[in-house]
């Protein structure tokens, strides 16, 4: 018996082709039915996303026969480009829903989003009663495997949003941002998404200052805060511990002269400045002031890049993990590993799917 | 085999300078990994330290801090106990990436000869009861607590760097957030400072029993009260907020090491103690 998995994802395939091939939730019980009744595959899996859509098939067949019939199912008299699919099968089709398990091959390297899509994917089709010994325990390897490498690599460390990498940065001046108070200077969309996101790490209130009152006070009541009168906003520093600047002033807003006096009255509690405004809010010389740490958009990005560079250089370790995760689950499921046609064996890995379905 | 105390001793400090060799490592590395290698290593160096320091105690049949050699090491023993506790808790944990340098430093330092003199045959410590052991004893864990804070203040140091100039080190790096360091700074610098008051008074309560005088102008006395005066100060300074996290740290530091320059100085000056 042995696996099978047939795909296309957002590499092999533009969002028009992905969204013709997107498979809606409430339907894949009866597409999971019918490709266990109309093809050689005794277990199935259909996993669809955004970014890709795949069928992971177990199968008394040989591979490349299951493959075409997996193929046809998918294309359901559609035509696309040779390359749009790939398929896998046998030791080379567990590597792949491992990697997939593990975020290695998503867009966003090492994202989570995918593992709780596959958990889904496969709990219904456990469900519906279309999955069995080999599947089950595929599946229940890839969460291992996810598991594994996500403590033993630091293939998830890190973020790769100027949000997040903000609150990393809160992480490690602050003991809790449990009692921190937030203000936002200038309602931009990127200070916004800052502020969501110290608020739900625990952020205690928000104030927001901008020209625009309105504006102000609008994006105050989506964050559940406080506007504040731009010229005002002064007032209210003693009790701030971040403040998130991204106004569109063509001068700097807060200048080293200005926040000395006013970081006086803080008694020297740290002061976390995230300036994302272009051109800059607050003047390079402030970091310079003891207990203030200034950030600008190019900070955070270059963080946010270092961090998706320690990723892919994590590549290489976790792909040796997955590799020997699937020999093992390989050998214990004894996966049949010849195939009818030549090359299209257990160690050929990828195989462009319409080699097995021309046409 | 036959070990002397100061066999085991010198296991302990070559296992403490693996751990320093191993810090180095981590310091190049940014502190990313979980650190159990220099727990680990520290552990084992004070299983042989520990023995090394009840074999001299049970030689002595007192508390084993009669010379300099020992007056160290039982430095050296505060600093990796607490250390022990400390790193209990993963995320300050890499105290001992700092504190082992630190040791290995005082290890070699009490290792010199003169340090541990040689009695004579047949003569017998000076058994000082037990005002004598207990003076000796604060004094001495005082400044273990002193070197504790010494090291959260080089971590406090290394962040706030590395927060300021080298962000993304910062942001991988596994050492606690500055303002935990702060806090972990400032309350072993209150426990330092208790035992070390504790220990004035005591030492004031031995000088009566042996001299009928609470005080002297002995340089070890002057030097001592000199200490807790500045300490005082400093932990002052703090608790009325007129003081940032960074120089509270740097005066942390740089007090542990002007205690640990002049110690040994003073300590060889006082007749009180040269007897």
């Amino acid at each position: 018996m042995s696996i099978v998995c047939l795909g296309l994802n957002h590499r092999t395939a533009s969002v028009d082709v992905r969204e013709q091939f997107a498979l809606p939730e409430a339907r894949l019980p009866a597409l999971l039915d019918e490709l266990c009744e109309n093809t050689a595959a005794t277990e199935a899996v259909i996993l669809s996303t955004c970014n890709r859509v795949e069928i992971y098939a177990a199968t008394e067949s040989p591979p490349a026969e299951m493959l075409e019939e997996v193929c046809e199912f998918l294309l359901n008299g559609r035509e696309v480009e040779d390359d749009v699919f790939y398929a896998h099968s046998g030791i080379s089709s567990v590597e792949h829903l491992f990697k997939v398990a593990s975020g290695l091959d998503s867009m966003v390297l090492g994202e989570t989003e995918i593992l709780g899509q596959l958990k889904a994917a496969y709990q219904l089709a456990l469900e519906h009663k279309r999955t069995g010994g080999r599947l089950n325990k595929a599946f229940q390897k890839a969460f291992n495997a996810a598991k594994q490498i996500r403590t033993e690599t630091n293939i998830q460390r890190g973020s790769v949003s100027v949000a997040s990498v903000a609150v990393e940065l809160a992480g490690k001046i602050f003991d809790t941002l449990g009692d921190r108070s937030v203000m936002v200077i200038g309602a931009g969309d990127t200070s916004e998404k800052t502020a969501r996101a110290l608020l739900s790490r625990g952020a205690h209130s928000v104030l927001v200052s901008n020209r625009s009152f309105e504006r102000a006070e609008a994006l105050a009541a989506e964050l559940d805060g406080r506007a504040v009168q731009f010229d005002d906003w002064e007032s209210e520093f003693t009790a701030i511990d971040i403040i998130i600047s991204s106004t569109s002033a063509p001068h700097y807003v807060l200048d080293r002269k200005r926040l000395e006096p006013l970081q006086a009255t803080r008694q020297h509690r740290p002061l976390l400045i995230i300036d994302i405004a272009v051109p800059r809010d607050i003047e390079p010389e402030v970091n310079f002031l003891e207990d203030v740490y200034l950030y600008n958009i190019d900070d955070l990005q270059a963080i946010a890049d270092d961090y998706l560079r320690l990723r892919e250089e994590e590549v290489a370790e976790c792909e040796a993990i997955i590799r020997q995760k699937a020999v093992e689950l390989h050998g214990s499921l004894d996966v049949r590993s010849t195939s009818s046609r030549p090359g299209d064996d257990d160690t050929a890995g990828e195989t462009p799917a319409t080699q097995a379905t021309p046409g | 085999m036959n070990w002397s105390d100061k066999a085991y001793f010198c296991i302990a400090v070559t296992i403490y300078g693996i751990g320093m060799v191993y810090s180095l490592f981590l310091w190049r590395k940014g502190f990313r990994r979980d650190d159990w290698v220099v727990y680990s290593l520290l552990g084992s160096g004070l299983v042989f330290h520990t023995i090394a320091m009840a074999m001299r105690g049970f030689s002595l049949e007192q508390c084993p801090i009669t010379n300099l050699y020992e007056a160290t090491a039982f430095i050296m023993w505060t600093i990796v106990a607490g250390f022990l506790i400390v790193g209990l808790w993963q995320r300050l944990r890499f105290v001992g990436a700092f504190a082992s340098p630190m040791l290995f430093v005082l290890g070699v330092f009490a290792l010199i000869p003169d340090m541990d003199p040689k009695i004579a045959e047949g003569a017998k410590h000076d058994f000082s009861g037990a005002l004598g052991s207990l003076h000796k004893a604060l004094l001495l864990l005082s400044f273990g607590a002193f070197g504790l804070s010494a090291v959260a203040a080089a971590m406090f140091l290394t962040q706030e760097h590395d927060l300021k100039l080298n962000k993304f080190r910062a942001i991988l790096s596994k050492l606690p957030p500055l303002e935990r360091l702060e806090v972990a700074m400032s309350r072993l610098l209150w426990v330092a400072f208790g035992l070390l008051t504790a220990g004035i008074v005591a030492s004031s309560a031995y000088l009566k029993q042996k001299k009928d005088t609470f005080f002297t102008t002995d340089p070890e006395m002057l030097w001592t009260g000199g200490v807790w005066m500045f300490y005082l100060v400093l932990l002052l300074l703090h608790w009325r907020h007129k003081q940032s996290g960074k120089r509270f740290a740097w005066g942390a530091l740089g007090s542990f090491l002007f205690v640990m320059l002049t110690f040994w100085g003073v300590y060889l000056l006082s007749p009180l103690h040269q007897r």
